[in-house]
Order: structure tokens, then C-alpha cells, then sequence
């Protein structure tokens, strides 16, 4: 080796990465050598980490060409070097498939290697092990796992608990070691007259019990479907002293985390213990449990009094205080949480947070602003966006992104403040520097203040001709020549923007010119201004003469069209300039895809498109308002405690999202619909039903851990209801055969239903789920109805070995009697937008009022909850949340009918008491019978 | 100074350089068995062998590195990642296993194809001598066809790893083959 790459090697801080060519020549060369040099490999091998780490792959056979060389370093019993052995076959185990090949030698030094190599040895046996070898690492994994030496314990416990998933069967034997693990305090063995010891005893801790953490989390990971076991472990652990890590009391909060998502009503047993770690000497453990309390806390309020959630702020706020960048950093994703559903909890760290602005660490700064855009209130946000201002300008475009978010949200749910935000965020897009992303951001944040505030239009419009004048971007350009085209029309002084849509047809290249041939077409087609139409028809005959095709044909396009207009048969120029709906875009893919794939007759059948969903203008801004509202949400459910807990989490949200809020995942929901509609379409018998005209979301019929998970959807046609009942058999070694439900009406006489046919399930094996239909014809335009249900099956057991019922089996019939299903008045309605509620309440005709009283004893935010699940429509002016500090609400909704378009609005006022909760309902809307219905049905 | 002069007599007698010495066969024929009675002299209880052991060994002044390979159908085919450098390879076989004694030959006949080992001396055991119904050497010999090999040297010994029989006069016999031949 030359000097000159010995230096380029050994410059480590110099960020050059070593050449990958030679660094593998290199090993291959001395690693094959004999004798080892285990000096100079370790060098090697510690070079080839290095390129590992930082991304830099090996074809397969390179890799397992040095997987090979490598192993022959076993030869060598030097420690050192075998350590560096272990490291780099555990970066190589995933390129190369030949890792197995390490097993006996690791497997002899977990027997008998010495204690500095023996954890790494121990930690490499993940990477070797399958499900059959594992099985022969039992017995030195266990006596690994009570090891006095903390090293060697901690490697075992993580290695049992990677080993989890791969061998199940052998690692559950491992309970009673781990649990030995948590109480026994291991300390490093210490070498008496040596210099080492001395140092050790005298400037590091003897040890850090860090087999105390890992103990827990295989403890949790072999119980946790065990939830007294669990249960016992936590207040066991939490009541003790044994605890000596930091780590393992946070695992401990965590563990408690998990039990309250499991039963809120736990929480009683471990407030004492958790508000009494909320001073404990480790910044950790007191952020987990402010973490665990808050989270808790805002999805059971009732259970967490404002005094005990003012003290967990407090604590926050004193940690704001720290010098450690991430304590700060922890302690502001909490209140940011706690920020996005109730900000006026955390209003008291203002001033802290107003300190951290000018935090030297961007993300905290940004994290702070952001904070304090949510704490704001209608008073406040004036000074804070000038002190934004003043700020915007310094950090990087990551940041100022993230802001704009903020802003935009804020402006959502202060629509009254749009003058001041609308100013910030011209000025900014004006002034100050920028990319792309963020420059899109922006624009994307007016856009929506234009489409949800109708009153902010002129303003904004006009500020945005001026900032096209002089705009860099293409993107954005067309964007807002879209934009302008489209609420251009409808504003008090449409010549204004036709010039300086002209304008840009002068000066710019030919993508944006053909964006403004289409704006300036829709002031002639839309606006019925003679004056106006001929000075852009001769605009546009100019135009016709452009140099570029797309420009020219667009032109021509629209002078075609605008003459049509003058015939009066303006349904072409209108369909195409002023679409009436829009499609379902995941439906429209998902069709298209279809067709391109089944293309039986080279495409001489048309793409039908009238099958696709489309929603009106008025839908799809209900469907994006709706989505921007449950961004806000989902931000609080996020990145709650350890994996496992949170798996759990995440799956009984998903069992139970007919009841868990108006909000959770609606966008999977939308798609799954999509997908179960288009199965259900398949079916023969319902081809003639024509087009669903709405389906309803799974409704939970059973109990999530039932024997049969049955979930139930209501699919409502014009002359039809067909009911899907989606069946999931839990059962291990029985398969259902002969799968259907009976619907029995609540009251058979009045029924105005009329069962048609059933069509059920031949067979569901173990943990299949298969989905069966129950179909009425509907006598009714709008039937309301409940239905007793019961599931029919015969049980075959199943043979392990085939996963099929054993041959000549006869089967039992059974019955398992399921949760009622009811039709009622929210089946026919669908959410809608409507930019003024108040003028479109008093405007609708019909009206009808209702009061209910709620015995249970249920919070606020629940009862809106479910009032928005049963009526189905979209709650407005942000009144989906209620107050935490009063007992008074009033929600607003807003829907139509399925069937027939006609709008209803509901105005709920609740008022909370200690008898319960009282609720007025007053209804109005365009077809008295729904909203009778939907108001006397709401609870 | 008796430092100095030892080691240069050990650099003219070679023994500073390692031999390189594989121990191959099918699975269960005791490869494991003689190499930890090469190396301990005791017989230790084994688990079948995924992937190799290794043991460096002084025998006779010389400094041995004994690769013993594991013998399962699925580590047959990296037993070729160890070739390189080899000075011997010690085929081990099962003498009761008259089953798969074809298969014991094929495996060895395409092993000593090999490249890589066209200078490497054979050592064949014989071995589980201890066994009622064990083959003599002659008769394993011939069930491998051994004869047909040319341009090597080579040798089979009755051997009994359990009981220490046969080991060492193998052992005595591959190193002075070694001595002869390469150093």
C-alpha cells in the first residue's frame, strides 16, 4: 500500500469513505493469509464496517466471498479480534446467505469463550439461528440468561427476544430466567489488584443494570396477551425498589401505558405511583409518564383531574428549562400533542416556549413556533405571526415548511383572523427565499384559506396576480393561473385578472401559456359578460397564432367552445371548463388498471366510466376538510409507547372503527369501501341492483375477541339493501363450512323489507375471513329498521398436517348469535361541505326538534363523537371538539341525502350536568321526512 | 539469545508456518470426535456440526490448524470455501455405514478433483473400528475405490476415535508425508 492511500485511509475525519474495491481486495488478500495477523484484520475489518455503515453495498457473491474469508479469522484466539469477527458477520448477515456457516464456532464461544467476547458471540446467534438450530442453543442461551455478568445476561435477554418470532416454542421456556433477570442487580465481576478495577470503581458506576430494561421487555413480549400477568408484572415493579435503570422505569411506564389502552379504568391504581416518578432524578422516566398521563388523558378525560393534568404541565414546563437539547426536544412533541387537541391546557408555558424560539437548535425553535400557532387564540395570533415574520427568514426551508403547516391549520380554525395569515403568507411568498417544496407549501396554504373562506377571495386573488408577475417556478405558475381561472369569474372585477392573465400568455414560456389560454376560456365561458367574452375571444384569436402546438390547439379549442356557448348548447364547453362532479381518484385507478389488464378485445370496448364514484364540487371539499381535520388528530395517537404496545393499539382501532371516533384512518375507509363495493358488484345476483348508492362503515357485530369476529356493512341501492357480513374465524384447527347469517326484522308485521336470498360462505379455515350477503328489496323509499342476526355454520376440525377437514367428517351445526344491526336515517345521508352554516340553517324549510337525555356517564367529546357517527355527516366550523373547560357545546352538521340530494342540517346544543347530559336537536332540512327521521334517530 | 536461536531453528524446519489440515466425511462419521482427541486427547460429547471448528494444535514441533467441516448434505458444497492453502485433507469414514459408503466415495472422488487440492496428501480413517460389524480398511478401501488414485499420496488407517485407536499412527504418517513433500 502506497503512503498516499494509507493517509486517505487513516483520515477518518476527513469524510472520504475508504475505495470499496481495494478494502475488499485487501480483506480477501489477509484474511486468507496463514498465519492471521489479527492486528492488521481487525484494521481491515473495522474499515469494511465502516463502508457498511455508511450504505455502501456488496454484490452477493463479493459478500459471501467475504463472509468466507472472515470465517477463517475463528482460527485466531484473540479477543479483540474476534469481536470485530462478530461485528462484521452481523453486517454481513444480511447480504450473504451463508451466515450459517458461523454457527458451531459461535456456539462454542457462547460456551467457552471469555467474558469480552461472550456477549458478542451471544448477540451473533440472532443472525445464525433458525427455528430448528435454535432450538439446540436452548440450553446455552439460558444458562447465558442467568449469568452473573450483566454483559453476557443483557446479550442473552436481547437475543431471546430477537429470537422470538423465529422460535417461539423455545424462547416461552425463558420466562422464569428473565424474570430472575429483573431482580437480580448483576454487577461486572471485579478484578482485585488490578489498575482496570480501580478506574472502573472509581469513575464509572459499577454497573448499569441495563439487564433490569432488557429482562422487561422479554417479559412483555412473552406475556403480553396475558394481561393479569402483565397487570401483576407492572404494579409488582412499580411498588418496588428493585429497579435500578433508568431504562427499565420508563419500560415500566410503558408497560402501565399499555395496560390503561387495555382498561382505562386502571388508572385509578397507578396514579399515586406514577405522579410520584414525575420527580424522580431521571429526566426520562419524568417525560414518559407526562407522556403516558397526557395521552391518557385526552382520550379519557373524565378519568384525569385538571388539578393532576395541570401538575404533569407543570413538570413540563420546568423541563423546558434544562440544558439537554433532547429533554427540551421530548418535552415539546408532548405539548405539541397535548397542543393539538386542547391547547388552552398548556397556554401557562407560553412564555417558555416564546423563550425557545430563539433556541439555538432550529427544531426546537420550529418546534416551539409551531406550539405557540396552536396555544394562540384570536387576541394573540396578530403578534405572534409578526414575531414569525421577523423569524421566517433565518431557517432553512424544512422548518419554514413545517411552519406554513402550522399556519395553515391555524387558519382553518381561526377563520375570522384570515386578514392578518392571508398577509403573512403573501409577504412570504413575496419576500422571502425559498425551494420549490416550500414556495408549493404556500401556495397550497392560500389555495385552501380561498376554498374554506370565501370572504378572503378578492384579496387574495389580487395579491397573487401580483406575485405571478415575477415567479420563478412553473409549478406554481400554473397553479395559481388554475386557480385563478377558476374563482376568477365569480369575483367583482373579473377584467383585473383577465389582464394580468394576458400578461403572462406575453411573457412566458409555452406551459404556462397554455395554463393561461385555459384560465382566460373560462372568464368568456363562465361569466355572461358580452364585453368581456369579445375582448378574450379576440385575445384568444391572437393567441391562436402562438408558435407552439399545445398553446395553438388550446386556443382553438376554446374559441370553438365559446362560440358553442353562444348556440346555447353549452353543455360541452361547461362538462369540460366547469366540471360538475369529479371522480374517485383510487377508484378511477383501480377501474383503469382493470381495464388495462383484462383486455379481451384490444380495446374496442370503451373504458366505462360511469361505474367510478364522482362526487360534487360540495363533496370533495367535505371529503378535504374532513381530511385536514383528522391530520390534526392522528398527530395525538402517534408514536404512543413500545412496538409491541403499540401494534396492539393500532389493531383495536382498527377493530373497533365503527365506534373510536368520527376520524380514525377515513382514509383506508374510503378505499376499503372501494374495494368491498367492487366485490360486491362482481356478484351476479346484484348486477341488476344498479349503482350502491351508499355503504355504510363496518359496524363491530361481536366482540374483538370473540370466536368469530363479525363485522357488518350496509349497502343501500335504489330498490335494494344488501347487508355484508364479514366473518373472520379465530378458531384454531375448526373450519366453518356453510357459512350464512339470518336476519330476523325487530318487528316483522310493519317490515318494510322483504328478504330476498342469502348468499353464504362454503368454507373458512382457520383465521380466513370470508365475507356473505343477505339481500332485501326495500318497499320504502327510506326504511328504517333493526335486525336480530345469528350466524349458521357447521364445524369441521381441521387436519394440521393439510390445513384441511379430515375426510368423512359430518360436521356439527351450530349457532352463534351476534350484535343487532339497525338501519337507521344516517345510512341515507352523506357528509357535505357548506362554506356558511348559519345562512343555510335558516334557510332550509322543514324543521323538527328533538331533546334526549343521557343517563351515562359519558364526556362531551364522546357523545359528538358518536352524534357524528350516527347522523354520518360533517361536523363544521370546527365544533367537533369540545371544550375541556365548560360543560356547554353546540355542534354543527352538515349532510345530504343519498337518494335524493336534499340537504339537512343539524344545530345540537348539550349541555352537561351531574344527571347526565341533555341535548337539543334541532333539525332542518329540504325533505321533512329525513330530517324527522335523522333527528329522532340520532341516539 | 536461546529465544533467537530456537526460532531460527524452527524457521529452518518450517515449523513457524502453520499446515493447514481439513477433516471432511459425511455427517456422523466423527470427524468432531478425532479432532478434539487430536487436539484435548479426550473424547468430548458432540452436537452435529453446522458450519466448521477450527483448533490450532502443536504436533511433533509443528504448528497444525485443523479445520473440521461440518458433514450435513446442506454443508457439503462450502467444504470448497476451505480448500485454498491446504496442505492435507483427513477424509473420515463411518465403517459401519455400508449404505452410504457410494455416497462417502462420490463426495471424496469430486473433492480430490479439485484444483485447489491437487498437491494435498490423504488421510483416510476408517473409523468406529469399535463397532461390531465395522469394515476392515482394506474393505473400505476398496468400497472407495481408492486405488484409482494417482499423483498423490495417500493412506487409510483403521482408527476407533472413542477408544484413541488408530489416530496418531494416521497422524504420524501425514506429517512425515507433509515433511517429504512440502517443506
Amino acid at each position: 500500500m502506497s503512503t498516499k492511500t494509507y493517509k486517505k485511509f487513516e483520515n477518518a475525519g476527513s469524510g472520504d469513505l475508504p475505495d470499496k474495491m481495494t478494502v475488499y481486495q485487501d480483506c480477501m488478500n489477509t484474511f486468507n493469509e496463514s498465519p492471521v495477523n489479527p492486528k492488521r484484520c481487525r484494521v481491515l475489518i473495522s474499515r469494511l464496517l465502516r463502508l457498511l455503515s455508511n450504505g455502501v453495498a456488496f454484490p452477493e457473491n463479493e459478500a459471501t466471498a467475504l463472509f468466507f474469508s472472515i470465517s477463517k479469522l475463528f482460527q485466531h484466539q484473540n479477543d479483540a479480534l474476534r469481536q470485530a469477527v462478530y461485528l462484521a458477520i452481523k453486517e454481513l448477515s444480511g447480504m450473504s446467505e451463508d451466515v450459517l456457516m458461523a454457527t458451531s464456532s459461535i456456539m462454542k464461544d457462547v460456551q467457552n469463550g471469555s467474558d469480552l467476547v461472550k456477549p458478542n458471540a451471544i448477540r451473533a446467534l440472532t443472525y445464525v439461528l433458525d427455528e430448528s438450530t435454535a432450538f439446540s442453543a436452548e440450553r446455552l442461551l439460558k444458562s447465558a440468561v442467568v449469568s452473573k455478568h450483566p454483559s453476557i445476561s443483557s446479550a442473552a435477554l436481547c437475543t431471546s427476544y430477537n429470537l422470538l418470532p423465529i422460535s417461539e416454542v423455545t424462547i416461552k421456556r425463558f420466562a422464569n430466567e428473565a424474570q430472575e433477570g429483573i431482580s437480580d442487580l448483576k454487577q461486572f465481576p471485579s478484578i482485585p489488584y488490578d489498575e482496570h478495577s480501580l478506574l472502573v470503581g472509581e469513575f464509572y458506576p459499577n454497573s448499569t443494570y441495563m439487564a433490569q430494561y432488557h429482562a422487561i421487555g422479554l417479559i412483555y413480549q412473552l406475556k403480553k396477551n396475558d394481561k393479569m400477568a402483565i397487570l401483576k408484572l407492572a404494579s409488582q415493579l412499580a411498588n418496588s425498589n428493585t429497579l435500578k435503570n433508568q431504562l427499565a422505569k420508563v419500560q415500566v411506564v410503558k408497560l402501565i401505558d399499555d395496560l390503561l389502552a387495555r382498561d382505562p379504568q386502571l388508572y385509578r391504581q397507578f396514579e399515586e405511583i406514577l405522579l410520584s416518578w414525575l420527580t424522580n432524578k431521571h429526566e426520562a422516566v419524568q417525560i414518559e409518564v407526562a407522556k403516558v398521563i397526557s395521552t391518557f388523558s385526552l382520550r379519557n378525560p373524565r378519568l384525569v383531574s385538571p388539578e393532576r393534568f395541570s401538575y404533569i404541565v407543570t413538570t413540563l414546563q420546568s423541563l423546558l428549562a434544562v440544558p439537554r437539547v433532547s429533554t427540551r426536544f421530548a418535552v415539546l412533541r408532548i405539548l405539541n400533542k397535548i397542543a393539538m387537541v386542547s391547547p388552552e391546557k398548556i397556554a401557562v408555558c407560553n412564555a417558555e416556549l416564546e423563550t425557545l424560539i430563539n433556541d439555538s437548535n432550529r427544531n426546537i425553535s420550529t418546534y416551539a413556533i409551531t406550539i405557540l400557532l396552536k396555544t394562540g387564540n384570536a387576541s394573540n395570533i396578530a403578534s405572534l405571526i409578526s414575531r414569525i415574520t421577523r423569524f421566517i427568514h433565518d431557517v432553512s426551508d424544512d422548518f419554514k415548511i413545517i411552519i406554513i403547516d402550522a399556519i395553515r391549520t391555524l387558519s382553518l380554525n381561526f377563520p375570522q383572523e384570515w386578514k392578518s395569515i392571508v398577509k403573512f403568507l403573501i409577504d412570504v411568498l413575496k419576500n422571502s427565499e425559498g425551494g420549490l417544496k416550500f414556495k408549493n407549501t404556500v401556495v397550497e396554504a392560500i389555495i385552501d384559506i380561498v376554498s374554506f373562506i370565501p370572504e378572503s377571495k378578492d384579496m387574495i386573488l389580487e395579491s397573487l396576480c401580483d406575485f405571478i408577475e415575477d415567479c420563478e417556478f412553473n409549478e406554481i405558475l400554473v397553479r395559481i393561473l388554475h386557480l385563478l381561472g377558476k374563482e376568477g369569474p365569480y369575483t367583482s372585477r373579473p377584467s383585473l385578472y383577465v389582464r394580468h392573465i394576458y400578461n403572462r400568455v406575453v411573457l412566458e414560456n409555452s406551459i404556462i401559456r397554455s395554463a393561461a389560454v385555459v384560465a382566460l376560456a373560462k372568464f368568456a365561458l363562465t361569466k355572461n359578460d358580452p364585453t368581456l367574452k369579445e375582448s378574450i375571444v379576440s385575445l384568444l384569436n391572437r393567441i391562436a397564432n402562438d408558435q407552439d402546438d399545445e398553446v395553438r390547439d388550446r386556443a382553438t379549442i376554446a374559441l370553438r367552445l365559446i362560440e358553442f356557448s353562444e348556440d346555447d348548447s353549452t353543455t360541452v364547453a361547461t362538462e369540460l371548463i366547469e366540471p360538475k362532479y369529479f371522480y374517485d381518484l383510487p377508484s378511477l385507478e383501480a377501474k383503469l388498471n382493470n381495464y388495462l389488464n383484462t383486455n379481451d378485445d384490444s380495446f374496442k370496448t370503451p373504458f366505462d366510466a360511469s361505474s367510478v364514484r364522482r362526487f360534487t364540487e360540495d363533496e370533495v371539499k367535505a371529503i378535504e376538510l374532513k381530511r385536514k381535520q383528522e391530520q390534526a388528530l392522528t398527530g395525538t395517537t402517534e408514536g404512543t409507547s413500545e412496538p409491541g404496545a403499540k401494534k396492539a393499539k393500532s389493531e383495536s382501532t382498527t377493530d373497533n372503527k365503527g365506534f373510536a371516533g368520527p376520524s380514525v384512518g377515513e382514509d383506508e375507509q374510503e378505499l376499503l369501501n372501494t374495494k368491498y363495493a367492487e366485490k360486491l358488484l362482481a356478484i351476479d345476483q346484484f348486477k341488476e341492483y344498479g349503482k350502491i348508492i351508499n355503504s355504510s362503515k363496518p359496524v363491530s357485530l361481536t366482540e374483538s375477541e370473540a370466536e368469530f369476529v363479525v363485522n357488518g356493512i350496509k349497502h343501500i341501492f335504489k330498490d335494494n339493501i344488501v347487508f355484508q357480513f364479514n366473518i373472520t374465524n379465530t378458531l384454531p384447527n375448526v373450519a366453518l363450512d356453510n357459512v350464512s347469517v339470518t336476519c330476523t326484522q325487530e318487528d316483522p308485521e310493519a317490515s318494510q323489507l322483504e328478504e330476498l336470498f342469502t348468499i353464504s360462505i362454503d368454507r373458512l379455515l382457520p383465521t380466513d375471513t370470508g365475507s356473505c350477503y343477505v339481500s332485501f328489496q326495500k318497499n320504502d323509499e327510506l326504511v328504517i329498521e333493526g335486525f336480530l342476526n345469528n350466524l349458521l355454520f357447521t364445524t369441521k376440525d381441521v387436519d394440521p398436517n393439510t390445513n384441511e377437514p379430515y375426510e368423512g367428517e359430518e360436521g356439527f351445526q351450530d349457532e352463534y348469535e351476534i350484535d343487532s344491526l339497525y338501519i337507521s336515517a344516517g345510512d341515507y345521508v352523506t357528509g357535505s361541505f357548506i362554506g356558511n352554516f348559519d345562512a343555510a340553517f335558516d334557510e332550509l324549510p322543514a324543521e323538527e326538534i328533538a331533546v334526549f337525555n343521557i343517563q351515562e356517564n359519558l364526556s362531551l367529546q364522546e357523545v359528538i363523537d358518536k352524534l357524528v357517527i350516527n347522523s354520518n355527516c360533517l361536523p363544521l366550523n370546527n365544533t367537533q371538539f369540545a371544550p375541556n373547560d365548560s360543560n356547554s357545546h353546540t355542534l354543527k352538521l352538515f349532510g345530504k341525502s343519498v337518494l335524493s340530494g336534499s340537504k339537512v342540517a343539524l344545530l345540537i346544543k348539550m349541555i352537561r350536568s351531574s344527571k347526565g347530559i341533555a341535548l337539543k336537536v334541532q333539525g332542518k332540512g329540504e325533505d321533512a321526512t329525513l330530517c324527522s327521521d335523522l333527528v329522532n334517530g340520532l341516539m | 539469545m536461546g529465544n533467537y536461536f530456537s526460532s531460527m531453528f524452527d524457521r529452518l524446519w518450517g515449523a513457524n508456518k502453520e499446515l493447514r489440515i481439513l477433516i471432511l466425511g459425511l455427517d456422523g462419521a466423527g470427524k468432531t470426535t478425532i479432532l478434539y482427541r487430536l487436539q484435548i486427547g479426550e473424547v468430548v460429547t458432540t452436537k452435529p456440526t453446522i458450519g466448521f471448528n477450527v483448533e490450532t494444535l502443536s504436533y511433533k514441533n509443528l504448528k497444525l490448524n485443523v479445520w473440521d467441516l461440518g458433514g450435513q448434505t446442506s454443508i457439503r458444497p462450502y467444504w470448497r470455501c476451505y480448500y485454498a492453502d491446504t496442505a492435507a485433507v483427513i477424509f473420515v469414514v463411518d465403517s459401519t455405514d455400508k449404505d452410504r459408503m457410494n455416497t462417502a466415495s462420490q463426495e471424496l472422488h469430486l473433492m480430490l478433483q479439485e484444483e485447489e487440492l491437487q498437491d494435498a496428501a490423504l488421510l483416510v480413517f476408517a473409523n468406529k473400528q469399535d463397532q461390531p460389524g465395522a469394515l476392515s480398511a482394506s474393505e473400505v478401501s476398496k468400497e472407495l475405490n481408492l486405488v484409482e488414485l494417482k499423483d498423490r499420496s495417500w493412506s487409510i488407517v483403521a482408527s476407533s476415535a472413542i477408544k484413541g485407536e488408530g489416530i496418531t499412527e494416521g497422524l504420524d504418517w501425514l506429517i512425515d508425508v507433509i515433511k517429504d513433500e512440502q517443506l
